[in-house]
């Protein structure tokens, strides 16, 4: 027998059989369907993740943080602090191609008529190059450190209300800070002093001076008054810096997450006026800059300033591991995308298994089915063996003839059951982008349909109608011929 | 006498329950190559069960069978299946044709078995059932096909793979007079042509004028034989 004649014996008998075939066959179809389609999200769902970590170069992004707090230093001396110096010596750990400090702050900002408050981040040029910052939607990134142009996110966009991002590119920004120093607290405490002492001396009562209770009260009434005059002119006496730049892009929106960006990006350079000396308002800088002993630092001497992270773009035909155990050695905490990814990978690895599993379960359902219509067809045509048998048929022929039979239910099942899960896919992909549309969600295909699907489903189509064919094929082949053919 | 199948102390045994019946019992059969035998016996008396251990098909209780020396019970189950599609060709009273294959089919699936290659087995089907006057057939099923066509189909089946021997087991019980006489002259034309035939039968008179000996069965058992005219000399 040649497989010619196991393929055309069994479609054969299994058109003989229509309905029997039809039924048998769907329930394979189904099965695979089920483990095609559902096989298929789950691929989707990896290739957009790995494509969006290519697509923003994750795979050579690592960040860096300030040690744990809560935890005690282990190292003797002072904990290792996120400044100038640290990203000197980041920048120059091998496999880094570049070091740069996350650094934002708010500010106020007018488009047009419009004014509004945001928060505005400075990057280096070389930075904003990189694939992590460069995804634009309009125009171009900007030119030089110095360059007195910005980038903002359509996040902005959204808050200006503009629909058309190509419409902001080339329009005037301007960018103002209020900041907070020294000299403006200072000057506040000390504004109409002599006259609200004069009043201060007159409420005194003297017969009571001779207390020691009275004068200390007296000294702590004057203290928190000073106090509070202080915070008054340091949080309200600010000074405004303002700055007048152009759009040179607008970058695609990212407001959450690790790989955030801020409404406005503004060239380091450029940005270091609003940096420069005065105290930030958001409460975590201030408490760091509290913390770490650079509080009153000079306005231009930013060398004390902390840093909440600094993000490294590594050479991306570096292995990771020795540069995070590097940054780890120098007693800063690290987070790795590549590391990241790894549990993405073990993530979907078992999310995938998990549908796999379901569509077997249906699947073995189905090769219930075969083997049952296996048995039948075998009862029915025991003569059928007889005779084969009488002609030289070995019990292998038999075995091989059945089983091609039930693999042949298995692989028109599983090719059209493949088919068929691509197509509930499609489906699927129109509703779920009907829906993102109406959402307003960015559209993203749900989907994926690789080769290794596609070969896997016909493998194991084939393989479970196989193994459910192993029963039937020996019972056939143990069909005594001499049984099988007596004449009653 | 040149021995070339030789059946001693056959036995096939059945247990029913407490009872055991004989199917076949101590029987010794020799035969010549292109013998042409006729075994007679009424219905129950072991002539199927007999052909079936000849051919390889059934497994005897007892005894031993051999063909050109070699007996059969040295023969694993694969060298019986290619005993079987090599050397036997095997005819039924009920026919046994698959039913939902053409003639033609049902003549090529002798050939699957024996390693003929593929080109050859549609001619050669086609070439046997001419010679049996099917040329009209071949397309046809077997349940559009009279009695008499049906077991020349099977005929042809037996014949197609060039078989040493050929067992008909009441080739015509089921057919009219004129379509057995026409199968009785059909085996006797082979056997002529070298084949060496084992017939099984109640119908004595139709085999009577062709066979050269014919061996009676009764309860398993050997009971006489008789040389007919036409046996004189036959055979090699
Ligand atoms: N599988 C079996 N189990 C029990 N008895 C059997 C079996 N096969 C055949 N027999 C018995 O063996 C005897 C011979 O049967 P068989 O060879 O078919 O006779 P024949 O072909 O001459 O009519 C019969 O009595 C039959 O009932
Ligand atoms: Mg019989």
């Amino acid at each position: 027998m040649t497989f010619r004649d196991l393929v055309a014996g069994s479609t054969g008998n299994l058109w003989r059989m229509k309905l029997r075939s039809f039924l048998t066959i769907s329930g394979v179809v189904i099965a695979i369907a089920a483990f095609v389609s559902m096989l298929s999200f789950g691929a989707g769902m990896q290739k957009n993740v790995t494509e969006q970590y290519n697509r923003l170069g994750l795979f050579s992004t690592m960040q860096v943080y300030p040690p744990d707090k809560s935890k005690p230093a282990d190292s003797v001396g002072r904990p290792a602090i996120l400044d100038r110096e640290a990203l000197r010596k980041l920048a120059a750990v091998p496999g880094v191609q570049l070091a740069y400090p996350f650094d934002a702050f708010s500010v106020t900002v007018t488009v047009g008529d419009t004014t509004l408050s945001s928060t505005a981040q400075s990057l280096p040029e070389a930075a904003i190059q990189t694939k992590f910052y460069s995804q634009t939607v309009a125009g171009t990134l900007f030119t030089g450190d110095s360059a007195n142009q910005a980038l903002v996110t359509e996040d902005l966009m959204t808050a200006l209300h503009i629909k058309n991002p190509d419409s902001l590119v080339g329009q005037r920004i301007i960018v103002s800070a209020k900041l907070s120093s020294l000299d403006s607290g200072v000057a506040h405490v000390f504004r109409g002093m002599p006259d609200r002492l004069r009043e201060r001396f007159q409420q005194i009562r003297r017969d009571s001076l001779e207390y020691v209770e009275y004068w200390s009260r007296l000294g702590r009434q004057e203290a928190n008054a000073a106090l509070s005059r202080f915070m008054d002119g340091f949080l309200n006496a600010r000074s405004v810096v303002c700055d007048t730049l152009t759009i040179s892009g607008v970058l695609e929106g990212r407001p959450h997450g690790r790989a955030s960006i801020k409404p406005i990006v503004i060239p380091a350079g450029r940005a270091a006026r609003f940096r420069a000396g005065g105290f930030s308002d958001d409460p975590t800088e201030l408490l760091a800059s509290l913390r770490s002993g650079t509080l009153f630092g000079s306005t231009d001497d930013a060398r004390g300033k902390e840093y909440p992270h600094i993000t490294l773009s590594l050479d991306p035909n570096v292995a990771y591991e020795p540069i995070r155990d590097s940054v780890k050695a120098m007693g800063f905490r690290t987070f790795s995308y590549a590391e990241e990814f790894k549990e993405i990978r073990k993530f979907f690895f078992y999310f995938k298994l998990g549908l796999s599993v379901v569509g077997l379960i249906a699947l073995v359902t189905a090769s219930l089915g075969i083997v049952n219509t296996m048995v039948m067809s075998i009862i029915e045509r025991t003569r059928e063996i007889g005779i084969l048998k009488s002609l030289g048929a070995e019990e292998r022929d038999i075995r091989v003839l059945f089983l091609a039979e039930s693999g042949m239910i298995g692989s028109i099942g599983a090719a059209a059951g493949i088919v068929f899960g691509w197509l509930i896919t499609r489906v699927a992909a129109v509703i779920a982008r009907a829906f993102m549309e109406k959402e307003g969600i960015p559209r993203f295909e749900l989907f994926d349909l690789p080769l290794w699907l596609i070969l896997t489903a016909f493998l194991f189509g084939l393989l479970v109608s196989l193994v459910a064919g192993l029963y039937p094929a020996a019972r056939a082949a143990r069909v005594d011929p001499v049984e099988a053919l007596r004449n009653e | 006498m040149n021995v070339w199948l030789k059946a001693s102390g056959l036995c096939r045994h059945y247990r029913r329950g407490p009872q055991e019946v004989r199917a076949v019992d101590n029987f010794d059969l020799e035969m010549r190559r292109g013998e042409f035998l006729a075994l007679v016996g009424s219905s129950g008396s072991g002539k199927s069960t007999l052909l079936n251990m000849l051919a390889g098909l059934d497994t005897p209780t007892a005894g031993t069978i051999e063909i050109e020396g070699t007996a059969l019970s040295t023969m694993n189950r694969r060298e019986l299946a290619a005993y079987r599609a090599h050397r036997v060709g095997m005819v039924f009273q009920a026919f046994n044709l698959i039913p939902h294959q053409t003639a033609l089919r049902n003549v090529e699936m002798a050939l699957f078995f024996n390693r003929t290659p593929v080109k050859d087995r549609r001619s050669r089907a086609i070439e046997i059932l001419e010679r049996l006057g099917l040329s009209g057939r071949i397309d046809h099923r077997p349940g559009d096909l009279s009695g008499g066509e049906q077991q020349r189909v099977a005929i042809a089946r037996a014949l197609v793979k060039k078989p040493d021997i050929l067992f008909a087991d009441e080739p015509t019980g089921n057919l009219d007079r004129e379509n057995a006489a026409q199968i009785a002259t059909l085996m006797s034309q082979l056997n002529r042509e070298g084949l060496t035939v084992v017939v099984a039968t109640h119908d004595l008179h139709m085999m009577q004028e062709h066979a050269h000996r014919i061996v009676r069965m009764d309860y398993g058992r050997f009971a006489g034989e008789t040389v007919l005219p036409a046996g004189i000399g036959a055979g090699s």
